[in-house]
């Protein structure tokens, strides 16, 4: 029996409890949070036998095999550490660390140790990505990916996480070096970087708070980003993440040399986007017809997949958990590669160091009274 | 106002005149606090902290401290402060429940704290608890560290009640059993308010804060036109009518802003809880049939007591069967609250703290289906 603790007992640590006590061999030995009252309400919703206020006690007295930390991101270095330096496997929240840097030197840590970690990126094992994945790994690109474009929006106005967050200057977000993004975009970089191939792709990023958010009196506050990847001789992508543009995509597209795929997260669909054209005019009347039958064929998928009641809101997270203990049990690979995790942390290193420049170059024109054109 | 069940109609009468809320100094002498002490107020800027705001410097009392997160909620907090000429005093204190040090900052020789911030609307049981408890363990220690307070009033819910095994039969009252097992209603708000309560309760047991609990009904008026879920649920285009013959347990929110004032200063009640209802309670089908007349038409389907329980028992049964593929927002748990059939009272409310609703409910259900009317919603 594996045993687990979770460390940070906050929103997304209910999905880990509810997620780990639906896989069979393991049993969450213990719950750990600063604030007492925060661990013990998870104790108290969940089988969880114990609960700690500090983590060297959890640690030396729990001893669990696997630690799954779901602390605000600025604390996930220093815990991380501690736990694969006592013994423990660790399953690391998005955004997996601050910097790049600290992601290499928890990876080493971990190879040092025998120790397996990974990051908490479950968006890319729902249904609909792991059918995606399967269709890429069979060659139906037919070669390597030429072009990608993630989509990962988010709708401050119905999250009450968003009016904390608006409402607090000392909130934690506020204290990452990215900020609102740095706490959401991993999902929708780590799509991209699983398919980069290179270790050092450029990137272009341009970024801007909203008029929404300015309207609020926020000007702190990066919430729409564009970004351009491009590996020499290699694939390219573009990312996109928005708060304020409708739908509020959770998009992937990728482009091989003779098809391409659209994965949409929300609604669990994976839809063949074929290379060829129907002669003349066939081109406009049956490729929606083929649509249309891809779109059946998923509505009957996901219904299949409900009534095996395997349709949860957190299933990419179950299968992740699940591939993730199999690597610590049966020494399987683990499931996110740890080049994915590096390159993931570096392309948003890029990302917030461009924007940090821009930021800074805005104030200085602001305080010139003027205007800048680069970035702003 | 009259409010004509019979008819199903709202009677205009000639207007009932305004009631005189100026309280003599002599019926002052009777409160637990002076005048000049400070009050403390969390959720002031909200639907019922900046009527009571309003009611408690209408009392006479002229220190009163809202307590305030955002510059927004600031801002509407701030506008208060002009509103009387009583030489009263309204302090706007920046901060955030969940730091401690800026409830202690909050907290000071205050002689009063009126608790009414709390995590409503959050899905999420952690930010519920962490909004509801751990904001209101940190008032109560920060009360501990400076020892001057006379009364923590907090605003609890009549979510917290089990509604089952009522010692008098279908009669809610202060008595009645609070739900176990909160955590299996399937709704965070619930969950965070049970052990709100039971925090404040411990607090008062352990450390001996002088405390009074006060748990609103369903509070309506101007500002919170959302229909409440005990009459029914609005769901992909239609709204199923699940309250059918049950009494709602509204109170107008002038109302229990009166009866929240008077728990905390009040004395001689110590460690008591209070039920805010209105008198002239309407139906859940009076209710829906009068909004229909007088703010908005649409479409409702009644589904009988009998179905809703059969419905909640198979939604429970499908989501332990199917490890909450879909979450138990339906249980049994719920229809005993929500849509079981149940009387109120506001008798201990009346002989304890002199609580007379100066809103009627036929006025304030006017002016409910006027603001209703305005913004033209009816979830």
């Amino acid at each position: 029996m594996l045993k687990v603790a979770i460390v940070g007992c906050g929103k997304i640590a209910d999905a880990h409890a509810s997620e780990i006590q639906r896989i069979k061999g393991c049993e969450i030995v213990a719950a750990c949070d600063r604030e007492p009252l925060m661990a013990r309400q998870l104790c108290e919703r969940f089988p969880v036998r114990r609960y700690f206020s500090d983590l060297t006690e959890l640690l030396s007295e729990a001893r669990p095999d696997v630690v799954h930390i779901t602390t605000p991101p600025d604390s996930h270095f220093g815990i991380a550490k501690r736990c694969l330096e006592s013994g423990s496997h660790v399953y690391l929240e998005k955004p997996f660390t601050l910097y790049e840097d600290e992601a290499r030197r928890l990876i080493a840590l971990a190879d040092e140790k025998g120790l397996k970690i990974t990051a908490g990126h479950d968006d890319q094992f729902g249904h609909a990505a792991r059918r995606m994945r399967r269709l890429i790994q069979t060659g139906f690109l037919g070669g390597r990916p030429v072009h990608m474009e993630s989509h990962y929006c988010y709708e401050l106005g119905r999250s009450g996480y968003a009016g904390a967050l608006l409402g607090d200057k000392r909130h934690w977000v506020r204290r990452l070096p990215g900020k609102l993004l740095q706490n959401i975009i991993s999902h929708g970089i780590a799509r991209i970087a699983e398919h980069l191939t290179g270790e050092s792709p450029q990137v272009i990023a341009y970024g801007f708070t909203s008029p929404y958010l300015k309207s609020m009196g926020e000007g702190e506050i990066i919430d729409e980003l564009r970004v351009i990847i491009a590996e020499k001789e290699g694939a390219t992508a573009y990312f996109t993440f928005s708060s304020q543009m409708r739908p509020s995509l959770h998009q992937f597209r990728i482009f091989g040399p003779k098809n391409g795929l659209a994965l949409d997260h929300d609604q669990e669909t994976v839809i063949t986007l074929r290379g060829t054209r129907f002669p003349s005019y066939a081109e406009r009347f049956v490729p929606p017809v083929v649509f249309a039958k891809q779109y059946l064929g998923n509505l009957i998928t996901n219904g299949r997949t409900f009534l095996a009641r395997d349709f949860h809101m957190k299933s990419g997270m179950k299968y992740l958990i699940e591939s993730f203990y199999r690597s610590i049990t049966d020494g399987t690979p683990v499931p996110i590669p740890y080049r994915e995790i590096l390159l993931t942390a570096r392309i948003m290193d890029l990302i917030f160091g461009q924007l940090d420049v821009h930021q800074r170059q805005a104030r200085a024109q602001d305080r010139m009274g003027g205007y800048i054109a680069a970035g702003h | 106002m009259r409010y004509d069940f019979a008819g199903m109609n709202l009677i205009r009468e000639p207007q009932v005149a305004e009631v005189d809320r100026k309280v003599e100094d002599t019926k002052r002498d009777a409160f637990i606090i002076s005048a000049d002490d400070p009050i403390l107020i969390t959720g002031a800027a909200g639907f019922i902290g900046s009527r009571l705001v309003t009611r408690l410097l209408e009392f006479g009392f002229r220190n009163v401290r809202c307590f305030a997160r955002s510059s927004r909620t600031r801002t509407a907090v701030a506008s208060l402060s002009g509103r009387h000429d009583n030489g009263g005093r309204v302090q706007v204190v920046k901060g955030n429940l969940l730091s401690k040090e800026d409830c202690a900052d909050a907290a000071k020789d205050v002689a009063v704290i009126f608790h009414l911030a709390a995590g409503r609307g959050e899905k999420s049981f952690p930010d519920a608890f962490m909004n509801s408890v751990v904001t209101t363990r940190n008032l109560l220690e920060a009360s501990l560290r400076h020892g001057c307070l006379r009364r923590f009033v907090n605003v609890s819910s009549f979510a917290v009640y089990a509604n089952q095994h009522k010692p008098r039969q279908r009669l809610l009252d202060e008595s009645c059993p609070v739900e176990e097992h909160p955590e299996l209603r399937g709704d965070a708000y619930t969950f965070a308010k049970v052990k709100q309560d039971d925090i404040v309760t411990e607090y008062g047991r352990r450390f001996g804060i002088p405390h009074v609990i006060v748990r609103p009904g369903y509070v309506y008026g101007p500002g919170n036109v959302a229909i409440t879920g005990r009459v029914g649920i609005g769901t992909f285009g239609i709204f199923l009518h699940l309250g059918g013959s049950n009494t709602i347990p509204f109170t107008y929110v002038d109302n229990c802003a009166d009866a929240i004032a008077l728990a905390g200063i009040k004395p001689g009640i110590e460690g008591e809880v209070f039920n805010v209802v209105d008198d002239d309670l309407p139906s859940s089908r009076q209710f829906l049939r009068l909004y229909k007349q007088n703010a908005r038409r649409f479409k409702s389907v009644y589904v009988p007591h009998l179905v809703s329980y059969a419905l909640c028992y198979l939604w429970e049964r499908y989501s332990t069967w199917s490890e909450r593929q879909l979450p138990p927002v339906f249980n049994r748990s719920r229809w005993h609250v929500d849509w079981k059939k149940t009387r109120y009272t506001n008798e201990k409310l009346k002989t304890q703290l002199g609580w007379v609703p100066q809103v009627s409910t036929a006025e304030g259900l006017r002016r409910y289906f006027e603001a209703c009317r305005d913004q033209g919603s009816y979830a």
